[in-house]
């Protein structure tokens, strides 16, 4: 919604910054919370499907999450369109959807693959 | 206030017409939405919030923009262009701006012509353009507001595909952004040539749309 208000009226803009912050920050929390070694705190950031994802193969999603390799690094950019987000880092990149509860990962430890969707460690 | 309705009647018609069906599009497009929202394991949202975004929007522009194109091509291209037998039409022989006589401007200014069409000059030719000139501008404004709503839609949509947002330029280049607008403009089109070629053999008792019944087929410019 903040998206098209902000397009429409300004023309050619993303969302506000204020909630591609609040993406970026999300994206950085899960990352962190995973070089922590804090599974459980790392899944309760990822959408239930992408939390499901991570427990294909029997493993629970704190567990199998934390073996996961995302390189991450430093936020280099954040861009939001309606509920959707993509936060580019250094090394890799996240999408994330808004829920009302805040944001949540959707998709991290993603690589660009040409035209297609992106190739990421964890998607749901 | 019963002679206000009487007068303006068809304007008021079709003026609650368009509230209901926008706020039926909007109440349907919720459903809709939503329901695409959680196919892709996303939360819903509101009727308010629906209506404030970039999908409600580009939907209610693209429709727009195609409407204004169609009235602003029709006002202009029956200036020059005629289809005989068509009550739509001018008569054959009659192409062009015609003169001052058939348009009531110049020595031919009738005292109760609008002001504008008195005053001549610069406001004399504004105002001969007056209608085209609206068409136009609301036709610019909806397509430049498709492009943008459009945008925006388009970016969610990729974004939710794990795919990257694009600028506006590369949007307004995009297989989304025609196949938005030619699927419309294809509609009007068909719709117009359905109008001026069925009325020439067609008739609707009563509507100054279409010739009197008993009208030859090869009469043109007559309304009934």
């Amino acid at each position: 919604m903040c998206a098209a208000a902000v397009a429409l009226i300004t023309g050619l803009t993303g969302c506000a910054s204020a909630e591609e912050g609040a993406a970026g920050q999300a994206a950085q929390r899960f990352y962190s919370a995973i070089s922590a070694g804090q599974g459980d705190r790392a899944c309760a950031l990822l959408t239930p499907r992408a939390a499901e994802s991570v427990e294909s193969g029997g493993e629970a999603c704190a567990r199998a999450v934390t073996t996961l390799v995302m390189p991450g690094g430093e936020v280099r950019g954040a861009e939001v369109w309606g509920d959707e987000a993509q936060v580019r880092l250094v090394r890799d990149t996240v999408f994330l959807h808004r829920f009302p509860q805040g944001w949540l990962v959707r998709a991290a430890g993603c690589r660009p693959h040409g035209e297609l969707p992106y190739d990421c460690e964890v998607e749901g | 206030m019963r002679g206000f309705v009487k007068d303006n009647a068809l304007s008021l018609f079709f003026l609650v017409l368009f509230l209901l069906s926008l706020a039926g599009q909007s109440v349907a497009g919720t459903a809709d939405y939503n329901a695409r929202l959680l196919a892709e394991g996303g939360s819903t949202v509101s009727w308010a919030e629906y209506v404030t975004s970039s999908d409600f929007a580009v939907d209610v522009a693209e429709n727009w923009q195609s409407e204004y194109l169609q009235f602003l091509l029709f006002i202009l291209a029956t200036v020059w262009l005629v289809q005989r037998g068509s009550p739509e039409s001018k008569e054959p022989g009659k192409e062009g701006r015609e003169s001052d006589h058939d348009q009531q401007v110049g020595r031919y200014i009738e005292p109760d012509s609008p002001s504008w069409a008195k005053a001549g000059g610069w406001r004399l030719k504004l105002y001969g353009n007056s209608l085209g000139l609206l068409m136009g501008l609301i036709f610019v404004l909806s397509w430049l507001a498709q492009s943008v709503a459009g945008r925006a839609a388009y970016n969610a949509e990729q974004l939710s595909q794990l795919q990257d947002p694009v600028s506006w330029g590369e949007y307004v280049a995009s297989a989304d952004f025609w196949n938005r607008t030619l699927q419309n403009w294809q509609s009007e089109f068909l719709a117009v040539l359905s109008m001026v070629v069925l009325a020439i053999y067609l008739r609707q008792r009563g509507s100054p749309e279409s010739k009197p019944i008993g009208a030859a087929h090869k009469a043109t410019g007559v309304e009934g």
